[in-house]
């Protein structure tokens, strides 16, 4: 395995390249001065401690002071050396995630940009050859760096009084999270022609503050999620406690090691992102549709699986496992419900983004369905019938991991069937809101998916000011134009059962007559007449 | 060696290749002509593997390159017009890239760059990096990768613009000898004289659909049935008497027509097989004309393709 992956072509490439033997050698004598620098620095800090400490000792003479300075003195090495060790952890963090991600981020643009891609889709490579080069290949400077700086920081934490164990942890997370970033900035080079490479950068760029930011999960109800952050390895594995109280992730309400999440976690993304593209890196950019219709499906259950499994509720009365806890999110299973059901709405939205069909094999269906030959449910079809059954898979996993928590937060008997209709009409505005994105990209607008998700913004947007001026006449007018242009009122915690406004069941009306309208426009360009290329 | 079955690709509203039925067998040099927006570069990047088509199939060697695309891409060779290479790599460690990346036995990898280097006339760059490369020796280099593998059938793509007459000329010989090996060559161009005396078999694309198809002297036959014949006499002879002798000799001649003579010298059609040409010249030079030119002439690919062009698109 590890001859392949280090004979792999596009990897040797990008090593012959990138570590040409006068770069390899500067590279590593700048890191080794860096090293050294870092040393003296944090050894100068401690030092400047133990001085003022060594002053306040002779200048107030008290047996505290003197107990102090023998303290300070007796771990003035251990200190030192861990100082030291954060330091070289978090600048080999910081370069190895944000590199690895931003090289990445360029690797599919960069190579369409100059040209060359065609070339590497031509040869007998294969799409996992290619993703595990570029993977790599991309960021091997950064990784030779962190190579040199391993022996340096390995000695450090382990003189700063870490054991192996932490020290390898701390490396096994970042490496993980490493992974994960890397293959998500691939994915997002794919998305992009070569014209749109500023974009995938700052893309990249809101990607990684999005990774950053999740380290703000720990303390909410789905602590696990904070796994994904580079931070959390700093903060879990050196100083555990240190940042006021933190919840420890859970999986089925088990207390597991942030290690394990993260493997989990980075490791399950990680496969769905490798899925992704190995289904599409030699595809035309054209073509590319980031999963079929069932993995779509797949990929939606396990999200909501995710939900559910990471769950670490707080229960109102306390009387649970988890009495010290902080007051989270979840106090009863209808905020559980709700939050499935608002998460199912950008997940639902996501899975349209990523089955919605390239205009000429929408055609092919379209003519094989006029004879026959295609089913409905064809994974060159329209995505619509395949997000009622992501819907439905989510619904059944909603029931499932309700009933599951249901000795921590009680199952009301009308929550299952709020939920039941706040999925239907988050459900149906989704659908509208990808059939217009599908019909969109059936216009000559450029990047028309870039533009019809910009246009739904608008609408939303829209939506809400003209809420904000019905609701000036009366509160009534508000709420009315809101559940008939959006799906926010669906959301209104006094509902239970299916007791919602009679406003809702009319927006729900309207929009699926608007899906109507939307499939017919859909249905009126796929039947446009072809003509013949004109001759130049 | 390449099959293309009812190849068809459609962007938007429009068809830019229309059920396309072609198969050229091994050894040959088949010209693929039209001009720009005919459906040359889509019916290639189909047939490579690059684009997928809206239906059909395109078989090289025998393998499906949409159902077998790494199987298909063993036998494919395939250069661009506008590419690019990696310029931060030396001349062997690209063509050892590609190597590689087709999958070649290692063991056969350093006798073959030699070999490819010494086809394209790199030796003296085998170490220089490409950033230090002229244009030329890049496409020189472009072709090296395309062949690095031995492929059996060549797709090249208007693989001269760029080049100067020199290397064009280089290029021309490099084709030859790879189809005296048996490669099969698919190559497109809207520069007709790049394709002059090479091509074995062309194609003329308008709009998508293959206007003519076939080897060169077919589709000529088949365009001309009477050959085109020049001639032209001495002037040392009475031109007049010399005039009158040969619209004499050659009225006598059943299969000829079209006749136009001035001066010294003309031309006429000829509705016979080539060897049948030579009693005629024979005639006149036993009537005392003294011939100095008489031969057919060849009609150009320009020329065939401009007559052809103007039935389909003028």
């Amino acid at each position: 395995m590890m001859t392949r992956i280090w004979s792999n072509p596009e990897f040797v490439r990008h090593r012959r390249a990138e570590l040409r033997p006068v770069r390899a050698v500067t590279v590593g004598v700048v890191v080794l001065v860096m090293c050294v620098l870092l040393g003296m620095a944090c050894w100068s800090f401690q030092h400047q401690i133990l001085t003022s400490i060594r002053n306040g000792a002779e200048y107030f003479k008290t047996d505290a002071w003197t107990q102090r300075l023998a303290e300070a003195e007796q771990n003035f090495a251990q200190k030192t050396w861990l100082l030291f060790y954060k330091w070289l952890i978090g600048l080999q963090g910081a370069a190895l995630t944000f590199w690895t991600l931003f090289s990445c981020a360029q690797s599919v643009s960069g190579e369409r940009d100059r040209k060359t891609w065609d070339f590497q889709r031509v040869t007998r490579l294969t799409p996992s050859e290619i993703m595990i080069g570029k993977l790599l290949g991309e960021p091997v400077l950064v990784y030779f760096a962190v190579l040199c700086a391993v022996p340096v920081t390995l000695i450090a934490g382990l003189a700063g009084g870490l054991s192996l164990g932490t020290v390898l942890s701390v490396f096994a997370f970042l490496g993980l999270t490493s992974l994960f970033l890397g293959l998500g900035g691939m994915w997002l080079s794919t998305l992009l022609e070569s014209r749109t490479r500023a974009v995938g950068l700052i893309g990249a760029l809101a990607f990684y503050g999005l990774t950053l930011g999740a380290r703000g999960m720990e303390n909410s109800g789905l602590p696990g999620f904070a796994a994904l952050s580079p931070l959390t390895a700093r903060f879990a594995f050196i100083e555990p406690g240190g940042f006021g109280h933190s919840l420890r992730p859970v999986l089925f309400g088990r207390e597991i090691p942030w290690l394990l999440m993260c493997f989990l976690l980075c490791g399950s993304f990680s496969v769905w992102l490798a899925l992704m593209l190995v289904r599409n890196l030699k595809r035309d950019y054209q073509e590319i549709r980031p999963l079929s219709r069932w993995q779509a499906v797949g990929c939606a259950a396990f999200l909501n699986f995710l939900i559910y499994a990471l769950l670490r509720p707080s229960p109102a009365f306390g009387q649970s496992w988890n009495v010290d806890a902080p007051p989270g999110l979840f106090t009863d299973a209808k905020i559980v419900a709700a939050f499935a059901v608002a998460m199912n709405g950008l997940i639902l939205f996501l899975m349209g983004l990523a089955t919605l069909t390239p205009q000429e094999r929408l055609k092919v269906w379209r003519r094989k369905r006029t004879t026959g030959e295609a089913a409905v449910f064809a994974d060159d079809g329209l995505p619509w019938p395949w997000l009622g059954m992501s819907a439905i898979v989510a619904y059944v996993l909603m029931v499932w991991g309700l009933l599951a928590w249901n000795h921590t937060l009680p199952l009301g008997m009308g929550t299952l069937q709020t939920a039941a209709v706040q999925l239907l009409l988050v459900l149906v505005f989704v659908t509208r809101d990808v059939l217009f994105l599908q019909w969109c990209m059936l216009t000559r607008l450029r990047q028309p998916v870039v533009k019809g998700v910009l246009y739904l913004g608008l609408y939303y947007a829209a939506a809400a000011v003209l809420a904000g001026i019905g609701s000036v006449s009366s509160e009534a007018t508000g709420h009315w134009v809101l559940a008939l242009l959006t799906p926010v009122q669906a959301f209104d915690s006094h509902v239970n059962g299916l007791s919602f406004p009679t406003a809702t069941y009319v927006g729900l009306a309207l929009q699926t007559g608007v899906i109507g309208v939307v499939l017919t426009a859909i249905s009126s360009r796929l039947q446009r007449p072809m003509r013949a290329a004109a001759a130049a | 060696m390449i099959e293309l079955v009812h190849l068809r690709k459609e962007y938007d509203n429009l068809l830019a290749v229309h059920d396309l039925d072609l198969t050229i067998p091994q050894g040959e040099i088949y010209g693929l002509i039209g001009p720009n927006g005919a459906g040359k570069t889509t019916t290639i990047r189909m047939t490579c593997g690059l684009l997928a088509p809206t239906m059909g199939r395109a078989l090289v060697a025998g393998v499906d390159v949409a159902q077998e695309p790494e199987k298909a891409q063993q036998h494919i060779g395939y250069l661009s017009d506008f590419f690019a290479v990696y310029e931060d790599l030396k001349v062997w460690e690209y063509l050892d890239y590609f190597a590689h990346a087709y999958k070649m036995p290692e063991a056969d990898i350093p006798a073959r760059l030699t070999e490819v280097i010494a086809q394209v006339n790199l030796e003296v760059k085998r170490d220089a990096m490409i950033r230090g490369l002229s244009r030329g020796m890049k496409q020189r280099l472009g072709i090296a990768r395309a062949i690095i593998h031995r492929p059996k059938v060549l797709l090249l793509d208007e693989p001269a613009s760029g080049l100067d007459p020199k290397a064009r000329l280089e290029l021309r010989n490099l084709l030859l000898s790879l189809r005296d090996q048996g490669a099969t060559i698919l190559i497109s161009s809207h520069i007709l004289t790049e394709l002059e005396g090479f091509c074995t078999s062309i194609g003329i694309m308008e709009k998508g659909r293959m206007v003519r198809s076939g080897r060169i002297d077919e589709v000529t036959a088949a365009e001309n049935p009477a050959r085109l014949v020049r001639l032209a006499w001495s002037g040392d002879s009475l031109a007049g008497d010399s005039l009158k002798t040969v619209q004499e000799q050659l009225s006598r001649e059943p299969r000829i027509s079209q006749v136009k003579l001035i001066g010294a010298g003309g031309a006429f059609q000829f509705a016979g097989p080539e060897e049948d040409l030579a009693p005629i010249l024979a005639g006149l030079i036993s009537n005392g004309v003294k011939v100095t030119a008489f031969g057919e002439v060849k009609q150009t690919v320009e020329e065939l393709y401009m007559k052809l062009s103007t039935h389909e698109v003028m």
